[in-house]
């Protein structure tokens, strides 16, 4: 049985949209295991949305309709991105080609400034300092971010997710070229600062001096916070895809629109994406967080592995 | 236009892996730089060293240089060993943990070095030398090695990443050996590996004179005149 491929395509941002909190309790499950706590269950966070969704929204007085609206924005954008990327299948759907790379890191970063106004806007200290200092570090991972595409255009002469990927499945020799690791290796260490993860701040607890993307959302309740949680896991499950089908592992996508091959990527997909949790979570346990000012040390080293992999392309040796 | 098309086909696998080695090689000086203990950076130097040898066995191994083989066990043994090892115990003697800081901050030097480290990439690959041995890049990156460690030599204010600076260099310099003259007689070689060990000797009783006279491995206080 062959499914339409606009029926593929609208699986992919559904796949996200559905598995992105499991995602996120499956991290917090093993990061629990590993400090040796039980955890909380791995379908917690869905019970979480569930409950914040039945209350009622609040909004601090002297707000915009902005302050209602970003979260929805952001969920849009997050919706919109899976349609770009290389998420099941191996070949560009209908609407894969609408916008490279760029447009995708385009749509999230819409995402995140759109959250950043809403708390900028709430008038809160600890959600306006988390929305200025998001933005202070994002001034430094978005150029590691153009240095990733930048490397991925050197090697593929395209900006697209499609092409890159299809080149890391073209031979080993494209795995082991530094080029493609350095790209990897920043690409990874940006994911650990935009979701959130040890090196940057702590995921879990309330240690608000030290929040950057978790505080910003202080401020909303009820549905808009269901949103803006839900949002964050996707976000989260949309750079994992990113970092797996596009870099590390483009394997187990589906080449036909058979629904067997397409169920088969979503099993592959979500089985990727629960191993590089565990390496998150072992991350998550063996680190300490970083004192604010040596974040910048962070993105900078991010920042110098991207920028090295541009180098050893225009060697001719990369 | 050229570059841009050489880099639209990939490289050879063993291309890949030096390149990979010789990048994994640059990565270590630019750690050295924001290593904050001096123990790690000899930590660091040692891993470096090793690098050095892996990649040296990966030549004589891809290349059929069987020579290089001895060479990557006696600079393995030298640099990945004996150096750090004596390294250590003049800081144990000495008792002095962390580095000196920086004349700027670490986020600055590493961008620093990240321009001169691109610097000598490109003055490098636009000379254009070819070699049998390593692919092209690798040459560019043993003079960004060099470079680096200039920067961590002169950034840092104190004895042990001067000295550490000083033998990650000579590492640069082995790389670009490699590149150059992998078929050099090994002898040659090996009395590199001796100039380093006289380097070593040097490094050590500079550190132990000036530990003695101002029970400190800074050289900031070396600027106040003394009557």
């Amino acid at each position: 049985m062959s499914l339409s491929t606009y029926a593929v395509q609208a699986l992919q941002p559904l796949t996200v949209l559905v598995a992105a909190p499991g995602l996120s309790g499956w991290i917090a499950k093993v990061e629990a295991r590993l400090q040796g706590r039980r955890g909380p269950r791995v379908l917690q966070p869905y019970y979480d949305l569930v409950k914040l969704f039945g209350k009622e929204s609040l909004a601090p007085e002297g707000t915009s309709w902005f302050f209602l609206a970003a979260p929805v924005v952001a969920m849009c954008c997050y919706l919109t991105v899976p349609l770009l990327i290389p998420v099941l299948t191996t070949f560009g759907l209908p609407l894969g080609y609408t916008g490279d790379i760029i447009g995708g890191s385009f749509l999230l970063a819409l995402a995140s400034f759109s959250v950043a106004v809403a708390a900028a806007e709430s008038g809160a200290p600890y959600a306006q300092l988390g929305a200025s200092r998001s933005k202070t570090f994002g001034a430094i991972t978005e150029p590691v971010m153009l240095f990733v595409v930048f490397s991925v255009a050197l090697i593929t002469a395209t900006d697209l997710p499609y092409a890159q990927a299809a080149a890391v499945r073209s031979s080993g020799a494209q795995v082991i070229r530094p080029a493609h690791l350095l790209a990897s290796a920043a690409l990874f260490l940006v994911i650990l600062y935009e979701t959130a993860r040890i090196p940057v701040e702590t995921h879990t607890g309330t240690n608000e001096f030290g929040m950057i993307e978790e505080a910003r959302v202080f401020e909303h309740s009820g549905p808009q916070l269901a949103l803006l949680k839900w949002g964050s896991a996707m976000k989260q499950l949309i750079l994992y895809t990113i970092l797996i089908d596009v870099f590390l592992a483009p394997w187990g996508l589906a080449s036909t629109t058979g629904a067997l091959s397409v169920a088969l990527a979503v099993g592959a997909l979500l089985g990727k994406a629960a191993l590089l949790g565990c390496v998150v979570a072992v991350i998550d346990n063996s680190f300490a967080k970083l004192r604010l000012f040596k974040i910048s040390e962070f993105v900078a080293a991010a920042f110098l592995l991207a920028v090295l992999a541009v180098f050893t392309l225009y060697l001719g040796g990369g | 236009m050229n570059a841009l098309l050489a880099a639209g086909n990939a490289p050879t696998t063993f291309e890949g892996a030096t390149n990979t080695v010789a990048v994994l090689l640059l990565l270590t000086e630019f750690a050295m730089l924001r290593a904050s203990l001096s123990r790690s950076q000899v930590h660091l130097y040692a891993v470096q060293s090793f690098l050095v040898s892996v990649l040296a066995v990966i030549v004589a191994a891809a290349r059929d240089l069987p020579e290089l083989y001895a060479l990557a066990v006696v600079s393995l043994l030298l640099k990945a060993g004996a150096v750090p090892w004596l390294i250590n115990r003049l800081l144990r003697d000495a008792r002095v943990e962390i580095a000196g800081s920086g004349a700027i901050g670490v986020a600055s030097a590493t961008l620093l070095s990240l321009a001169l480290a691109g610097f000598g990439f490109f003055a490098v690959g636009s000379l254009d030398i070819r070699s049998r041995f390593l692919p092209h890049a690798a040459l560019g990156l043993s003079v960004s090695i060099v470079l680096v460690a200039f920067v961590l030599m002169i950034v840092r204010r104190d004895v042990v990443s001067q000295a550490v600076g000083f033998f990650s260099l000579e590492n640069g310099v082995s790389l670009a050996s490699l590149v150059v003259a992998a078929g050099m007689p090994l002898i040659i070689e090996v009395a590199f590996l001796f100039d380093l060990l006289v380097a070593v000797v040097v490094f050590g009783v500079l550190m132990r004179v000036h530990h003695h006279r101002t029970a400190s491995l800074s050289t900031e206080s070396l600027t106040s005149l003394q009557g």
